[in-house]
Parts: C-alpha cells; sequence; structure tokens
C-alpha cells in the first residue's frame, strides 16, 4: 500500500474511531444535550437503574414517545395521560418546567422486579422543585421496564359555586389637577415584627407585615444592613419572600437574605416598608388543611392547600411564619406549589424547616399568595 | 459574478437580519456611528466597553451606514466579505492547486453552504469578514517564507493584521489549520528536485522568517488591539460557562447535527471520501489535508473527544460551526481539484450534477434561516422603543424578556438603558456572569442557570435602577408576578406587557471604572481601521507573480491514483 | 439651557450693580406700590432715549423710553409678588429705584392640604387641614384674613374652626368622628371655599365571635357580623383568619368578609379548636364537640 493510500485509510479509521468514542463515552456538554443519557443510541436496560436512567434521559428530553413505549404499564393509561401526569393537567409550574436533572436510587432488586426511587429536578420560572416517585421496575423478557406510579387527575363534579366578588378598584386624580389636590392615600401597612438571624450563607432577616387599611395593598419590605462605623453593608428586598397583595388587616411574613454577611458586623438595621394601592381581588379563597408540623428530624410543615373558589389557581405560594413557645418569630421558609389547584381539589404541601431551628418551634402560620392566567386583564 | 449574482439579492431582501447575530453587529456599529472614539456603550450591562470585541467589520458598517443606513450597510459589508472570500479561495487554491482548478474552488465557495450558514442563519460578520482577509494574506505569507521578499512580508503582516482587528479568533485557530499547512507546504516544495533553487529555501530560512513575520505580526496585534488585551488582562473571562449546542454529539443529538453538520456542509459531505483519497494521494496537498481534518473534528463540538482534547477550558467558551466552516475553506482546494477532475472525466453530466449539487447546498444553508428561524416571531420593537423614550420611562434601566435578538434591534432605537445584552464577553454584572446563562431575554432557554441567572438580577433591581421589565413571553409572568412586579401598560396589540417595580431609584452610572481611558478610545478608533485603509493600499504594491503551484506538482489523474501510481 | 444660564448671570450682575447705585439720585418716578396684575406707570424727567429694565421675581421687563414720557404698563404685566427694582439705563448712567409689588387684595384661589385622605374613626386631631391662601395671580397673600375649616358628615354635624392666616397660612387639627362615612372637609377664606373628601373608616374589630354548624360532613364556621368597637361593621374584603387544631395538626384560612361575615367550611374533627384573628386582633375561641 502507497503512502497516499495509508493516509486515507488512517484518517478514514481515525475518524470512525474517534466518533465511536465520541458516541461511547461522549464529552459533557454532548451528554447535557443528550438529555443525560445517549440519546438515540439507547440499547435495551439490562438493569432496573438503567430502564429508569433511560426513562429520565426520555422525559428530560421531552422524547414522550419512547418514553411511554418504554414502560411496563403503559395499558394502564394513555400517553396523553402520562404526558399530564408530569407536566401537569392544567396551566401551573410544571407545564413548562424543563427536567434540570434526576437521580436514581435502587431500593431493592429480585430476579424479575425492583424499586428505585427517582428523583426528577425540575427547573420553572420561580425556581427549582423535586418530583420524588417510587417506581417499580419489572423484567421484561431481556430487559427491564418501568412501571410508572401515574398520579391520575381528579375531577371535580360538575356544579356552580356562587361567587361574591369582592374587588377594589383605584381612581387617582388627574395629571392636571391643582397644587394641593387631593389623591387616595397609599394603603397603611406596618411592620409588626422584626427578627435577623445569623446563618451559615449570611444573614437572614425576617418579619411579618400587616395591612392595617381597609383597602388593599401592594407591599413590599427593603432592608438596609449598616455597619457599626455606620456605613451601608448592603440593602436588599424580599423579591419573592413575602406576599405582595395584602387585603385588608392581612399579615405576610417576609424574608430578607444578606449572604456573605454576619450578623456581628451589623450595627443596626434599617427596614422600610413601602405599600402602593392597587386594584385587588378578594377572591380567590385558599384554604390550608391539615396542616402539621413534623418535628425534628427531616422536620417539614406539611398540608394541603384547597381552593375554595370557583376558578383555578395556576400557580401558589405557600409562606409559612413559624414560632417559639414565647410567640416570637424564628424563622420563615416558603414553597411553590407545582400543581395548578382546581377548585376543591386539596393539593399537598411540604417545607422543610432547618434541624437547629427545628428544635425551638412551637407554632406556625401560613399563608397563600396565588397566579392565575388572565388576572392582569 | 457568481458571488454578486447569488448572494446580492439575498443581501437586499435583507435575509442575514433573522440570523442569530447580525442585530449585535449592527447594534454595536450604531454606536460606533456616534461615538468612534468612545467605545464605552451605555445601553448595555449598565455600561460596557466595545473594546471586548474587534471592531473592524462593525466600523465599517458604521462608516457605510452614513450612505446606506445601518441595515444597508451591514449588508454591504457582508458582501464585501463574500466577494472577498471568492478571491481568498482563489490565491489561497492557487498555492495548492491548478489556476482551473483554483477557480472551480473560488466558484464553489460561493455555494459553500458554511459560508450561507454563517450569513443567514449566524450573523457571524466577524468572521466570514476576517477570514477571506487572511486568505488573502496567505499567499503573502508563502511568498515570504519561499522567497523571502519583503514586500510580501508586508503585505502578509497588514492582512494578517486586519485579520485580527476583524476577528482575533480567526487568526489564532488560522494559523493552526491555515498557515502550518502553508508552511509545511514551502518545506515540502524545498525538498522537489525540480524546483528551482530560489523556490528552495532552506529550513533555516523558513523557521527564520516564520519567526520574524509572527514577531511583526505579534507585536502589530498587540499594538492594534492594545485596548482589547489591556480589558482581557484586567477583566479576565471568568464567567460560568454557557451551554451552545455546537458542542452537543451530533450523533447522539441528531437535530443538531443537522443544524451544524449536515445543513453548512451539504452535499460537500459526498466529496469527503474524494477530498480525502485526493489529498492524501499527492504528497504536496496532505499538509491542507491534515489541517482540514484537525478542523473538521474540532468543527464536530462534542461528537469526537478530539475538540474537547485540543482546546481544554476552551472547548465550553467556543462555538464550533466556525471551525466547520474553516475545515470547509482548508477543503477547497481539494474539493476544487476533485471538481476538475470530474469534469474532465463525466463532461457535461458531471457539471451538471455538481451545479445541481451546489446549488441545492446553498440553498438548504439559506433558507435554514427560514426553515429553523433564530426567532420564530418576527415582531417590531418600535412600538416598545416609543415607550422607553417617553415620559421619562429611560430615566431607569429595563430588561426585555422573550425578544430573542429583538434585543439589539431595540437598545439600537431607544434611548433607555439596559441590564442586558447580546455579547457574552462584555458582560461583567456578577449577576450575569455566575450562573451560566446567555442574555436576560431568553433565560428560559437555559433552564436552570438561565432562570438563577435573571432572578439574581431582578433581585437586584434597585442596585441597578432596573425598573421596567418588558415582556413578550407569558412564560415569564408568574415570576414577576411573585418577585414584586406591576403590570403597568400594554402594547403592541397586547402581545408585549410592560411590568414595573415601585420605589426603584433612577439609574446611575455603573460600572465606570471599567470605562476605557480617551487615549484607548483614539486607538481603537483609528489602529483597527487604519490598518483596514493600509490593506486596501499596500495590495496594490506591485510584486513579482508567485510560483507556488506549478502544473508538474500535480500529474496525476484519477486513474492513476488507482493504479498506484502516485508520485510522492 | 445655555441662553437661561446667561440670562441669569445677566439679571443677577445688573442687580448687584443696581442694588449698589440705589440711593443715588433718580430720573423717574415710581408708585409706592403696585397691586400684581393691574395697570401702573412711571414718570421718567429730562430728555433722550434710554432703556427701562424691571427685575423681580421669576419676571424682568425691558422698555425703550422716551426721557420726560410716562412709561405705561397695561394690566397683567407685573404679576408675581415680590420686591423689584427698577433700573433706568441711559447713556452711561443708570437710575435704580425699588418697586413693591404686592398681592391683589381679594383671595381667588386656595391650596387646602388636608390629611390624610382616609382615616379610623375616632382619632384624636387625626384629621389637619392646611389653607394656603392666593390672589388670581397665585401670590401668596400674607395680609391676615379669617380661615375657617368645617368638617361635616352626612347626617349634618359639623366641627368648625376659625383661625386667622399667618403669612398666608392657616391650619388646624380635628378629630375624626365615631361614625364611618365620607366627611366633606371644606375650608374657606373670603368668598372662597375648597373642599376635600376624607374618608373616616372603621377601626379594628373590637371583638371577633364565631360559630360552627355541621355541613354536609364538614364544619361551617362564621362569624357574627363584625363591628369596631364604635359600632361600625368592619368593611367587606377585611381577612379574618380562621385556625383549627386538632392534635397536631392545624387548618388555617384567610377568609375576606362578605357582608360584614367571614365563613368558611373546615374538617370537622370532633375535640378540635377552632379560633379566628384579623390582624392583631383575636377573637373567641370554640371547641367543636361533634355538634353540641
Amino acid at each position: 500500500m502507497n503512502k497516499g493510500r495509508l493516509l486515507a485509510v488512517a484518517i478514514v479509521v481515525a475518524t470512525l474511531a474517534l466518533l465511536a468514542i465520541g458516541t461511547i463515552w461522549p464529552v459533557p456538554s454532548a451528554v447535557a444535550y443528550a438529555g443525560g443519557g445517549k440519546g438515540d443510541l439507547l440499547v435495551s436496560p439490562s438493569t432496573p437503574e438503567a430502564a429508569a436512567n433511560d426513562l429520565g434521559t426520555q422525559i428530560r428530553l421531552h422524547a414522550w414517545d419512547k418514553a411511554y413505549s418504554s414502560l411496563a404499564n403503559k395499558a394502564e393509561f394513555t400517553q396523553s395521560q402520562f404526558i399530564h401526569d408530569l407536566t401537569g393537567y392544567a396551566l401551573s409550574l410544571r407545564t413548562y418546567a424543563t427536567l434540570d436533572g434526576f437521580e436514581v436510587q435502587p431500593l431493592h432488586q429480585s430476579a424479575n422486579d425492583a424499586e428505585v426511587i427517582m428523583k426528577l429536578r425540575w427547573s420553572t420560572v420561580v425556581g427549582t422543585f423535586e418530583d420524588k416517585r417510587d417506581v417499580h421496575v419489572v423484567r421484561s423478557g431481556d430487559h427491564w421496564a418501568v412501571n410508572w406510579p401515574i398520579v391520575p387527575e381528579q375531577h371535580v363534579p360538575p356544579q356552580v359555586i356562587p361567587v361574591n366578588y369582592l374587588r377594589w378598584d383605584v381612581i387617582k386624580s388627574g395629571s392636571g389637577d391643582d397644587w394641593g389636590a387631593q389623591d387616595v392615600e397609599a394603603p397603611h401597612v406596618r411592620i409588626v415584627d422584626m427578627h435577623p438571624v445569623n446563618r451559615a450563607d449570611g444573614v437572614v432577616v425576617m418579619g411579618e407585615l400587616l395591612n392595617e387599611d381597609v383597602i388593599p395593598a401592594y407591599v413590599s419590605v427593603r432592608a438596609t444592613l449598616v455597619a457599626k462605623s455606620g456605613s451601608v453593608l448592603d440593602s436588599e428586598g424580599s423579591f419573592d419572600m413575602i406576599s405582595h397583595t395584602l387585603l385588608p388587616k392581612q399579615v405576610t411574613p417576609f424574608v430578607i437574605r444578606f449572604p456573605g454577611i454576619d450578623l456581628s458586623e451589623v450595627g443596626s438595621i434599617r427596614m422600610v416598608p413601602q405599600s402602593v394601592l392597587v386594584s385587588a381581588s378578594a377572591d380567590p379563597v385558599i384554604e390550608v388543611q391539615n396542616q402539621q408540623y413534623n418535628a425534628p428530624p427531616g422536620a417539614t410543615l406539611t398540608g394541603q392547600l384547597s381552593n375554595q373558589s370557583g376558578q383555578t389557581v395556576n400557580v401558589a405560594h405557600v409562606l409559612s411564619s413559624f414560632y417559639d413557645k414565647n410567640g416570637q418569630l424564628v424563622w420563615v421558609a416558603g414553597q411553590y406549589i407545582d400543581r395548578a389547584l382546581q377548585p376543591q381539589i386539596p393539593v399537598d404541601f411540604r417545607i422543610s424547616v432547618p434541624e437547629d431551628i427545628a428544635r425551638k418551634i412551637n407554632t406556625e402560620r401560613t399563608v397563600v399568595s396565588t397566579y392565575a392566567v388572565g388576572s392582569f386583564q | 459574478m457568481a458571488a454578486v449574482a447569488i448572494h446580492l439579492p439575498l443581501m437586499l431582501m435583507q435575509l442575514p437580519l433573522k440570523s442569530y447575530d447580525t442585530n449585535f453587529h449592527i447594534f454595536f456599529a450604531s454606536h460606533y456611528v456616534h461615538h468612534w472614539f468612545d467605545p464605552w456603550n451605555v445601553k448595555w450591562f449598565a455600561g460596557f466597553s466595545q473594546t471586548t470585541y474587534p471592531p473592524l467589520p462593525q466600523q465599517w458598517v458604521a462608516l457605510l451606514s452614513w450612505l446606506f443606513g445601518l441595515n444597508m450597510a451591514y449588508m454591504a459589508v457582508q458582501l464585501a466579505a463574500i466577494l472577498l472570500l471568492a478571491v481568498g479561495v482563489y490565491r489561497f487554491s492557487r498555492l495548492w492547486v491548478s489556476p482551473r482548478a483554483a477557480s472551480y474552488a473560488a466558484l464553489a465557495s460561493v455555494f459553500l453552504g458554511n459560508e450561507s450558514f454563517l450569513v443567514y442563519s449566524a450573523g457571524q460578520l466577524s468572521t466570514t469578514f476576517a477570514a477571506p482577509i487572511y486568505l488573502n494574506a496567505l499567499p503573502y505569507f508563502f511568498d515570504w517564507l519561499r522567497y523571502g521578499k519583503w514586500r510580501s512580508l508586508l503585505k502578509a503582516c497588514v492582512l494578517l493584521v486586519a485579520a485580527a482587528a476583524a476577528h482575533h479568533a480567526t487568526l489564532i485557530f488560522g494559523s493552526a489549520f491555515f498557515a502550518l499547512p502553508v508552511i509545511a507546504l514551502v518545506l515540502l516544495d524545498g525538498k522537489n528536485e525540480d524546483r528551482e533553487a530560489d523556490e528552495k529555501p532552506s529550513v533555516q530560512a523558513v523557521i527564520a522568517r516564520t519567526v520574524t513575520l509572527t514577531i511583526v505580526v505579534g507585536i502589530a496585534i498587540a499594538v492594534v488591539l492594545l485596548p482589547y488585551w489591556i480589558g482581557l488582562i484586567r477583566y479576565p473571562i471568568t464567567q460560568t460557562p454557557i451551554p451552545h449546542p455546537s458542542r452537543a454529539s451530533y450523533i447522539l443529538s441528531p437535530e443538531w447535527g443537522l443544524n451544524y453538520f449536515l445543513v453548512p456542509y451539504g452535499a460537500l459531505i459526498l466529496a469527503l471520501p474524494f477530498i480525502v483519497i485526493r489529498g492524501a494521494a499527492v504528497a504536496r496537498l496532505r499538509p491542507l489535508l491534515l489541517g482540514f481534518w484537525v478542523a473538521f473534528l474540532v468543527g464536530l463540538g462534542g461528537t469526537t473527544p478530539v475538540g474537547k482534547l485540543l482546546l481544554g477550558r476552551a472547548f465550553e467558551v467556543l462555538t464550533f460551526e466556525r471551525f466547520s466552516y474553516w475545515a470547509a475553506l482548508l477543503a477547497l482546494p481539494i474539493l476544487g481539484l476533485v471538481i476538475m477532475e470530474f469534469i474532465d472525466r463525466f463532461r457535461l453530466k458531471a457539471a451538471i450534477t455538481v451545479a445541481l449539487l451546489a446549488a441545492s447546498t446553498c440553498t438548504l444553508a439559506v433558507a435554514w434561516s427560514s426553515i429553523r428561524p433564530a426567532d420564530a416571531a418576527n415582531f417590531d420593537v418600535s412600538s416598545v422603543a416609543q415607550w422607553l423614550n417617553r415620559d421619562g420611562h429611560d430615566r431607569f434601566r429595563y430588561v426585555t424578556l422573550g425578544f430573542g435578538n429583538k434585543l439589539s434591534r431595540l437598545a439600537i432605537m431607544t434611548d433607555a438603558n439596559s441590564v442586558d445584552g447580546e455579547s457574552n464577553s462584555s458582560r461583567m454584572l456578577p449577576e450575569l456572569t455566575k450562573f451560566g446563562g446567555a442574555a436576560l431575554t431568553s433565560s428560559k432557554y437555559f433552564a436552570k442557570p438561565g432562570m438563577d441567572s435573571l432572578r439574581a438580577m431582578l433581585a437586584h433591581a434597585d442596585r441597578y435602577g432596573l425598573k421596567w421589565v418588558i415582556v413578550r413571553d407569558s412564560y415569564y409572568d408568574p415570576l414577576l408576578y411573585f418577585a414584586g412586579w406591576r403590570q403597568v401598560d400594554e402594547l403592541d396589540n397586547k402581545t408585549i406587557t410592560v411590568w414595573g417595580k415601585d420605589g426603584v431609584p433612577p439609574a446611575t452610572p455603573m460600572n465606570t471604572s471599567q470605562r476605557p481611558p480617551r487615549w484607548q478610545g483614539v486607538l481603537w478608533g483609528t489602529l483597527p481601521f487604519g490598518f483596514s485603509i493600509l490593506a486596501l493600499l499596500v495590495i496594490w504594491l506591485p510584486e513579482k507573480r508567485s510560483r507556488g503551484f506549478r502544473d508538474d506538482d500535480l500529474p496525476l489523474s484519477t486513474e492513476q491514483t488507482i493504479d498506484g501510481e502516485v508520485i510522492s | 439651557m445655555r441662553l437661561g444660564r446667561v440670562g441669569a448671570f445677566v439679571t443677577a450682575a445688573a442687580m448687584t450693580a443696581a442694588t449698589a447705585a440705589i440711593g443715588q439720585s433718580s430720573n423717574m418716578t415710581l408708585p409706592p406700590s403696585v397691586v400684581a396684575g393691574s395697570a401702573f406707570s412711571i414718570a421718567t424727567n429730562g430728555s433722550g432715549k434710554a432703556v427701562l429694565y424691571i427685575v423681580g421675581p421669576g419676571q424682568a421687563v425691558r422698555r425703550d423710553v422716551e426721557m420726560g414720557q410716562p412709561v405705561s404698563f397695561a394690566a397683567g404685566v407685573l404679576y408675581n409678588a415680590g420686591h423689584y427694582l427698577v433700573i433706568l439705563a441711559k447713556d452711561s448712567t443708570t437710575d435704580t429705584e425699588a418697586l413693591d409689588v404686592v398681592p391683589a387684595p381679594n383671595p381667588e384661589t386656595l391650596g387646602f392640604l388636608a390629611q390624610p385622605s382616609r382615616l379610623p374613626v375616632g382619632v384624636h386631631n387625626g384629621i389637619s387641614g392646611a389653607v394656603y391662601v392666593f390672589d388670581a395671580y397665585h401670590n401668596l397673600m400674607t395680609t391676615p384674613m379669617t380661615a375657617s375649616l368645617e368638617l361635616s358628615n352626612s347626617s349634618g354635624t359639623v366641627q368648625s374652626r376659625s383661625i386667622p392666616t399667618l403669612n398666608g397660612l392657616a391650619w388646624a387639627e380635628i378629630d375624626s368622628a365615631s361614625k364611618e362615612g365620607t366627611v366633606k372637609f371644606v375650608a374657606r377664606v373670603g368668598g372662597i371655599s375648597s373642599t376635600r373628601i376624607i374618608d373616616q373608616v372603621p377601626g379594628d374589630p373590637c371583638a371577633i365571635t364565631i360559630s360552627a354548624q355541621p355541613e354536609n360532613g364538614k364544619l361551617l364556621v362564621q362569624t357574627a357580623p363584625v363591628h369596631d368597637c364604635s359600632g361600625n361593621a368592619i368593611p367587606d374584603g377585611t381577612i379574618v383568619t380562621f385556625t383549627e387544631t386538632y392534635n397536631d395538626m392545624q387548618s388555617t384560612v384567610d377568609v375576606p368578609l362578605k357582608q360584614g361575615v367571614a365563613r368558611v367550611t373546615m374538617p370537622a374533627y370532633k375535640g378540635s379548636k377552632i379560633s379566628a384573628a384579623s390582624g392583631v386582633v383575636a377573637g373567641n375561641e370554640i371547641i367543636w364537640n361533634g355538634g353540641r
């Protein structure tokens, strides 16, 4: 063989070898774009974990056809039900969530079946949430397949829910009015509790804000940490850790985080509550049912949200205040609910509490702020 | 003529405006229109320096905009680059193959899918502007190495510096992929017994001349792009890498293989075996073949481990469609030879086949910008610009969500400043660099990193005077609602909503410590553009015709190759 | 912008120079004072041409004059009250005199600041009103006048204060009534009046009383009509928080008052404790014993 042919063959062979290496042992970026797995080149999974991993990859890639057809129990539900189980039956955080990652933990395995836990970490517009499923995996011939634990959609019986629609609208003075003309005042709000704590990642300022007015208020709280020397250390706002719309006499907890600052550096804290008069509605009413504080280890606050109105709430944010036996606020935590709140159908929530704080907790209080599509029109 | 016939109508249709980066280049040019000597641009990232990106093509757009307006000036500069490419490919190919084969290579460059993909889908003006300058510099580089002609050195240096002023990465990687084969070619020719004495420089002479040129060009680039290097040293790029699908495996993710391999290469894929066979058969073409092969492998992104191995961390920063482009350019001389031999053998049938394949390759790459547009929604941002420009709204900063590459178009039209922007290498705000998301306006496409970046920015709205969020994708509504923004207006038949935050102080100048001093602005406005003018002047200096390829360098026909009578 | 700055500089320089020149013999005779907006004239002595400048707060007037002839100014030329300088420039000499422009004698508009626009009932000195008296040209009238402030509700009850203005301002504080509703807050000076509406709203709930009854296997809990300590009904929309505690479990729900009553359906656990609160006011607690 002459040099030219040898070179050509070498190039072709080397190229094919590099392609094979890149496919069998893909670089991390290739893995990420292939959904965390090896995309279309999957062979039939030979272990329960591989079956669950493949399913996770297909879910991540939104390869619904392949994911559904790989299931062992697909005869029990339709592909549409399977998709809605993952993406929500109504418009919710799940609808446009992307699977950021997943973990598969084997629990036990026999010759023909196995139990694994699939932890799906979804990324949504307001943050991440984890969807944990106990998955049964069965052997089917020479490969394994997942029995998907579908959560069926709950239906509300057809009915009419009377809503006594309560709403506030605002008419403000025109821009051409004289000096000294009257306008509607901003709602009167008051911080009724404030408590800074030192945490590993910095200072956390928490508290509660009361709308003491008879009109709704759109509120936020800003805190400024002032050093002992009088210089400003940092200024941050409550962002989404507050219920911004407060109806008359409603109380919201708030949390403001100052990462990287130690409480010993702080001389004083300036709190500035802001309130704006806005149009608002008193609906929907959300009931927090069966709220239960589960003591440490693994302290959590669990409960259910029940939408008592007739309209669907697409996104709900639960904010809980935790108090010690003296009634002192010791912690505030929150959780977005990834499923829509359909009328009268309870949806679970679960809020974790840090272990060191959990032991101090005696009582708790929960508020829910809600977002419904079209509520701005 | 072919380049004009094909690309001029497309430019007149302003087709590149649909691409990913065209508006970004026009935005940079719009700043040079008003502030030629002040690269500090307050419209993005709460203030950033345009010295973070080589300025040459954008400055030409700015200059020509006085005649044609910004959009058409961009088209004019892009068309000039396409025309220059055909010339560059011919001159570069002449080093390797016969004039006729070089002509076929130049003609093929007009139909090259990779070029059309970069022009009409990616909008990479800088890459497509720098590459032809670089290709035109290489024959002078060759002449300098082989004959030691000082005029060639001068021309090579000026053109190489001009190429670097257009796109520094082209020069850095071009040195490996393009210059090394040329050096190898000079050395190979030096061993050829048939060559005349003056065509056979010693190895020492070649090395000395290479080092001389490297030093001269290195110093010149260091000076011409001095503000860029100063910025890079003061503010090294430490941001979290941003995912880019060109780093995917095109086998494991075939949708990206379609986008970054099939569409750009088109019918060139069919020619790859012949390119390898023909390139390997002729000793003189082997350096070129190897250059092509390495660039080709790197251009496959994450499909092979080569890119990651060769580039290290840079693999996570670079995008790889331009490597495929360079690979295709390197393949063109051999392709020209293959086409020539194909036509010689099969005459009209071959000519028709090649023409059809070339046309279909070009058509697919051009149409790809419409088949899979950078922005599915084409909408007008003038209503948003008008809103921002009135009633003192521009006293505050803004961010858009769901605007895609219209972000740049809006920035051109409004007086208001944004904390967002499209130039990833220019941004310094920690909220943007920490997480691994690209532009905030497209946060959701970067999943958790993108959304983390957006949340961090919204949380620090007061710090940046960020009062307005302009939304064209209701996906973001829940975040804004729960984070304390209120919908304050609706625009464009309610397809765009404006959200405001109460209590945000007006925007104040920021990042001023990063502002380049005045002398850097003068340098930036003078040297890169000056070198392009200088390049236009020096290439007219008379010079003895170079003697790269000789007819007896390539006596082979395909049959002879098959018969194993290769002269190597 | 630049012209404005130059003008201001010229004005300041002219006033400085003119002030220094006051007291020298003058070729003009000014009226002792001019009522804002009224016509007036300035007599001049001598012969030849000169230029007359009148520079004052927010106004400057320039006239070419024939010395020996009176210079007339039509009504409305000088309308800002204050201290003016009149400068007569002839050749290289200038004469400077001071001229006071006083507000018109009759009030024309009132600036009436009433605070707050909304407050709970029964707040001592909770409502403050400040009246600024202006003439037709919006000059603050500093001559003392009597201002009256009246707070009247729909039932005809009136609280009134009469107070003299001091430097153009009169102000008073008035208690909010014990009865909710909007009240008219009227300021009068001379024949001019200005009205503001004050919303007197109920205060905090005084006592929240809840009751419970079974309904479809659940518990219907509702408040009695909620009032403040003055007997005013707490407005609809006010949040009442119901809390049901059973063993370690708790259910809470924030319910807005509708038609004066907050009503909610909660789980019916025998032995559960149910309470209600609104803002910082707590109500009674009931223990559910299965309907007994």
